[in-house]
């Protein structure tokens, strides 16, 4: 009976640390990261797109050339390519 | 050939004035006959109708003949025949893709119609009917918008019905305010007072993220609005936009573009002049299909369901709300 409650018991935190190594989704990944990226100079938008080879990356939006906001971006995000482009403002049409 | 080509002309130049006269022709010209959908040899005196009728359902002087002075005819349906207009010009009624504007703005989109109620009411941008949150509810609003020359007196097409406000980043810290500051005081020293380690400090709220930019807005006549887009035709629902996706809208500026939805969950934030600036979270990102004056179109997908409402864009980029979000906050449907 003692075994079996162990068993449980180890199966259930077992369980529990699968369920926080699990690798966040690229949608986790792109909200948890969003304030942080948004809150570097210059950047105008976070999203989702696609590369040439269709892998799924986050995009960071740049309003013009900015080097040191490039240079303090991180080149991937939980598993995730960033990609950072320039888009220019956006604007109200 | 060109002994029968001169004798179906001559003949159409006789008998044209009276074949138009016939209320159900719009146009006539020289043509070869079409038989069960295929092209003949035939040379034939073509009659343009608005629709196809049975001959019993005609009067026989509406009727036309099966031959003119020997010349063959023909009757094909080309549906009413319109000018090729510019969308910036006064539509009536109106479609998606024209110019529209509140009165005290430059000129947007007509998006496209919308229900509520089990009325109709005419989609487009907050920033277009309802001036980025300025407008009274019931403000008239002009087709076209008064940049294209739309005026109180002749161009009043509705009445602004509802708008969801526009959150706007705030310009300064928000710790400024002198009455958070004396509250803040206030309550530190009372920690002071009764021996509390604990200390109050300004925390300001992150300003509220936006979905939509979006407004309706009343037609005083039913008659005076078209279900329709200019140059897309009618829409068949709505579909979510999804990555990849093939889009196209109509616009007041740069009509009937298209191109692709290239992100997806996108957060940007959005300058409306002077120094304003809002965010907006989920949106849809697409290329370089829109201009000043486009904002307020429908986007619609391949098989013309419609997956957005335009409102913004850059050099390279055009920025689309998501339309299941316009409809929920507005609370209309297709």
């Amino acid at each position: 009976m003692r075994l079996l409650l162990a068993a449980v018991l180890l199966a259930a935190a077992a369980g529990a640390c699968g369920r926080e190594n699990m690798p966040a989704s690229i949608q986790e990944a792109r909200a948890k990261h969003e304030a942080r990226l948004m809150a570097q100079p210059g950047v105008v938008s976070v999203g989702i797109g696609r590369d040439a080879d269709g892998t799924e990356v986050i995009v960071v939006g740049l309003d013009r050339e900015r080097p040191e906001t490039r240079a303090a971006l991180p080149r991937d995000l939980d598993g995730y390519r960033v990609r950072v482009q320039i888009i220019g403002s956006v604007r109200a049409r | 050939m060109n002994g029968d080509l001169d004798t179906a002309r001559s003949t159409l130049r006789q008998v044209s004035r009276e074949l138009l006269a016939r209320p159900n022709v719009t146009a006539t010209g020289v043509g070869y006959k079409m038989s069960g959908g295929r092209r003949t040899k035939t040379l034939s005196i073509v009659c343009s109708v608005v629709r196809k009728l049975p001959a019993s359902a005609l009067a026989a002087g509406d009727l036309v003949p099966a031959t003119i002075q020997g010349v063959p005819t023909d009757v094909v349906e080309t549906g009413r025949i319109r000018a090729l207009q510019a969308p910036t010009g006064r539509f009536r009624p109106a479609p998606g893709g024209v110019s529209i504007g509140h009165r005290d703005i430059t000129a947007g989109t007509l998006g496209c119609l919308v229900r509520k109620g089990g009325q109709t009411f005419i989609l487009s941008n907050n920033h277009v009917l309802a001036d980025s949150n300025a407008a009274q509810i019931g403000d008239p609003i002009l087709q076209p918008g008064p940049f294209d020359g739309g005026s109180l007196a002749t161009d009043h097409i509705a009445n602004l019905e509802a708008f969801v406000p526009i959150t706007f980043l705030a310009p300064e810290p928000p710790s400024e305010c002198p009455f958070a500051r004396a509250v803040i005081a206030a309550l530190n020293a009372g920690c002071q007072v009764i021996g509390s380690q604990t200390r109050y400090r300004i925390v300001s709220l992150q300003a509220q993220d936006n979905l939509v930019d979006a407004a309706i807005a009343r037609p005083l006549s039913a008659a005076d609005v078209r279900d329709e887009i200019l140059g897309i035709g009618s829409i068949q629902g709505t579909a979510q936009g999804t990555l990849g996706m093939a889009v196209k809208k109509s616009g007041r500026t740069t009509g009937v573009t298209t191109g692709e939805i290239l992100q997806v969950d996108v957060t940007v934030d959005v300058q409306y002049g002077a120094g304003q600036v809002a965010r907006f979270t989920d949106q849809l990102l697409a290329g370089a299909m829109s201009q000043g004056g486009d904002s307020g179109s429908a986007v619609l997908e391949g098989g013309n369901r419609l997956v957005g409402l335009l409102f913004a864009g850059s050099d390279v980029t055009t920025i689309i709300n998501r339309i299941e979000h316009v409809f929920s906050a507005l609370g209309v449907t297709r």
